[in-house]
């Protein structure tokens, strides 16, 4: 008889020795979605950029893991002055990944650069004007008058502290092969496919990371992610699809988690247009939505129900109570204003984001009930923007994140008028809130700094420019032995304090 | 025969000024800019300014277009904004997956598609040849990102016989990497030659020569294998030309779910992000593919069949 060729048992036998060759024990390997674009932290927005940079780069401070307070990074102690004037900072002894010493020098050329013509978030430090080297390890800073948002965003990633001497002699090839002194160092970076990172021999928190080596796997198919988790080739999938965490989580072997980011979802309602310049007909609007069945419905129960526009972030109100789903009132509210009969409006909503489509056909439906018929429109995610910035639309299903920890960003972006965007284009206006925007970016962190927080918040509740939907979570799905792994409210991970139980 | 290329590749030279202009044009009415899609929707619009600015999208718009002609000149086909890299660079980070699914799935098509076109032909109107006929109307019509999850399903997840995606290093490596993409590719391709090439045998099989070659005394097998299986293969070739310029730019959806980065993706994500300087060197690039694609399918028409001159 002649032998017949086991195929099945050829391919396996390849496929195990080249999964074998590929994955050390000590690897860590994440699916992400995104694809990183660029290393060098002023020029990048992306999420894929970002996170991978935070893994490479340290700040001066941080965000804590609870996303509303600062911890130490590569600074181990600082000062603010009494007027906010003079931020003064001592270094820790910290090395890049190359073994140089990380100096005082380091921090002002990198704040510098960050504040540069070059640099995409530019005025988040040029309010800084003045560097004074006092030694090697501490450095002052100093602004020409009091803006204390300043601070908090030392601790965003385009604040990073890069090698001075090495990006002045490279230039852009420094971010080729960046060396920073972040816990991961860059092994090699095939793009559009995979970044590998090695541990950093000289990072500064003692005996992390954990693993040798982590890969970062571009998959931006969110099933694909999924399907990578259960075949085993990867220990973490990022944002794998919302309607099938419940599954994944029931598996065995695999668990499921999920953080609450700064995001926050809403519609967007054109104030300069009938019948939405009447504050009554917003809040109408508002109460018509039910937004747990939003929650449960769009982001199958992951994530939690809106007061506002604002992420849930420092100096957030914990008493601040939703708009209840009430149609009945909805309706009187409609009455009174002059509408018992509704009315038609147009919701514009971006075809690329399926559960901003998902959520623009739910509120289609609810608003149906209170007898506003609504006409959804969908559009490219560019053309949408062009659209509510040029004003000429009634609804539009948006959302917004926070780059940085602090909320000066966001509330200014959302409730501001003039402002950066108008008040995001709805061109709503409240003087109390243009005020409060104003003195609370020259008072101190404190108190007294939270509670305008809590009273510009209260008033773009009220006034509610906007319908509010949800803060939608981030998930993750990973393998029972990965130990320590989160995504972080700033929506990065910290690859250096996971562990791989054998 | 040189002449006629030589001609042809300057005949390329009107189009490419066609497309750049066409591409460039197109741009500009395109709504959403780059600045904004960087910046996020956050920025001020002193800030937008400063980034158009620095990409140089400020400039009077004929400026903006010589300075994408020289940089298609040159070679460069101008800078990525977000990616901060030469446009040819990204390429050929890319080209060389894409080249690879070309190949592969081509190889697969013909594998496939040859014995069941001779199969069916031999027996036309019998079972088998409907039989098959369905089947590959089936695989035109079947969806191929339901395709690929399908194959992963079951060929990666259930018998584990190949990675669920993501490329290798190494030729062997992505060989068997490559397979699933490729197979999915190659199926759909495999279709269309299957029908044409079943049509064009029995129409050869009819022709008169072949009644002369059997009345010579030919055997049967001989007359198929040096007069009807040649002359009818030239249809296929026309099919795999038009194959190949399509899958270098547009099997996204499969590059996608199987995470190979390949030009189409590239192409994709460029157009959301709005980085322009990519969408229009991209653009010209698939536009100098598919000309020399249909250049080589003539060349190969006209050394296949001696009655086709290019001209």
């Amino acid at each position: 008889m002649i032998p017949r060729l086991n195929m099945k048992a050829l391919l396996l036998a390849s496929a195990l020795a080249m999964t074998g060759l590929a994955a050390p024990a000590d690897t860590l390997r994440v699916a992400m979605g995104f694809d990183p674009l660029s290393l060098d932290p002023i020029a990048s927005s992306d999420n894929g950029s970002i996170w991978t940079q935070l893994l490479i780069f340290d700040t001066l401070i941080r965000p804590d893991r609870t996303g509303e307070g600062l911890e130490p990074g590569l600074a181990e102690s600082w000062t603010v002055s009494e007027d906010g004037l003079t931020l003064t900072f001592k270094l820790r002894e910290a090395k890049f990944s190359d073994g140089t010493p990380v100096t005082a020098e380091d921090v002002k050329f990198s704040i510098e650069r960050a504040a540069s013509e070059a640099s995409g978030w530019g005025r988040f430090y040029r309010p800084i004007t003045g560097f004074e080297i006092v030694s090697d390890h501490e450095i002052v800073m100093t602004l020409a008058e009091p803006f204390t948002p300043a601070f908090n965003n030392l601790a965003l990633f385009a604040a990073a502290i890069l090698p001075k001497a090495q990006v002045e002699a490279k230039g852009d090839a420094f971010f080729d092969a960046p060396v920073g002194s972040g816990p991961f160092m860059l092994k090699s970076w095939t793009r559009g496919s995979r970044i590998e990172l090695a541990k950093n021999p000289h990072y500064w928190q003692e005996g992390k990371p954990h693993v040798d080596e982590a890969v970062l796997e571009v998959v931006t198919e969110p099933s694909a992610r999924v399907i990578k988790l259960e075949a085993g080739e990867v220990d973490i999938a990022l944002d794998p699809p919302l309607n099938q965490l419940k599954e994944l989580d029931a598996k065995d072997g695999i668990t499921v988690g999920q953080t609450i980011p700064y995001r926050a979802d809403f519609v967007q309602l054109n104030t300069k247009r009938k019948p939405f310049d009447d504050e009554r007909v917003r809040q109408a609007l508002n109460l018509a939505i039910d937004k747990d069945a939003l929650v449960q419905g769009v982001l199958y129960g992951a994530g939690k129900p809106a007061a506002s526009a604002m992420p849930v972030m420092a100096y957030a109100d914990p008493n601040l109570a939703l708009y209840a789903y009430d149609p009945d009132r909805a309706k009187e509210l409609l009455a009174e204003a002059g509408y018992a009969d509704g009315f038609e409006a147009e919701l514009l909503v971006d075809s690329g984001a399926a559960t901003s489509r998902n959520a623009a056909i739910a509120l289609q439906a609810m608003l149906q009930q209170v007898g506003v018929t609504v006409k959804v429109q969908m559009l490219e995610g560019g053309t949408q923007w062009e659209t509510t910035k040029s004003g000429s639309y009634d609804m539009s299903v948006s959302y917004t994140t926070s780059d940085t920890i602090d909320p000066d960003q966001i509330i200014g972006f959302v409730a501001v008028n003039p402002e950066r965007a108008n008040a995001y284009h709805t061109e709503w206006h409240s003087d109390r809130l243009n005020e409060l925007y104003a003195e609370e970016r020259k008072t101190l962190n404190g108190p007294e700094r939270g509670a305008m927080f809590q009273e510009m918040v209260q008033i773009l509740h009220d006034e509610a420019p906007y319908i509010f939907l949800y803060h939608p979570a981030s998930a993750w799905a990973a393998k029972d032995d990965v130990q320590g792994f989160e995504v972080l409210p700033t929506s990065n991970f910290r690859l250096e304090e996971v562990s791989l139980a054998d | 025969m040189f002449l006629a290329i030589l001609k042809r590749l300057l005949m390329l030279v009107p189009v490419l000024i066609g497309i750049t202009l066409l591409s460039f044009l197109l741009l500009q009415i395109m709504p959403g800019d780059p600045a904004s899609r960087a910046m996020g929707t956050r920025a001020s619009a002193e800030e937008l300014e400063a980034m158009r600015q620095l990409w140089g999208l400020d400039r009077p718009i004929w400026v903006q277009y010589l300075y994408f002609l020289r940089d298609c000149v040159t070679g460069s086909f101008g800078v990525s904004i977000f990616h901060k890299q030469p446009i040819i660079a990204l390429v050929a980070a890319r080209l060389p997956y894409t080249l690879a699914i070309v190949a592969y799935s081509t190889v697969i098509a013909l594998a496939i598609a040859l014995p069941f076109a001779i199969f069916a032909a031999a027996r036309r109107g019998r079972l088998a040849d409907v039989a098959i006929r369905q089947v590959f109307v089936v695989l035109i019509a079947m969806p191929p990102f339901w395709l690929c999850y399908v194959l992963i399903l079951f060929l990666a997840l259930g018998m584990g016989w190949f990675p669920t995606g993501g490329v290798g290093e190494g030729f062997l490596a992505n060989l068997h990497r490559l397979f699933l993409p490729s197979l999915v590719v190659g199926l759909s391709t495999a279709a269309l030659i299957q029908q044409s090439l079943r049509a064009a045998l029995i129409d050869t099989m009819q022709a008169d020569y072949i009644d002369t070659a059997r009345a010579k005394g030919l055997r049967g097998r001989e007359i198929f294998l040096r007069h009807v299986l040649p002359n009818s293969l030239i249809s296929t070739i026309s099919i795999i030309g038009v194959r190949v310029s399509w899958i270098i730019g547009g099997t996204v959806v499969v590059e996608k779910i199987f995470s190979v980065p390949g030009l189409g993706s590239l192409l994709i994500d460029a157009i959301v992000s709005r980085d322009l300087p990519v969408i229009r060197g991209l653009t010209v690039f698939f536009a100098v593919m598919v000309v020399i694609v249909n250049l080589i399918t003539d060349i190969c028409y006209a050394l296949a069949d001696p009655r086709v001159r290019l001209e």
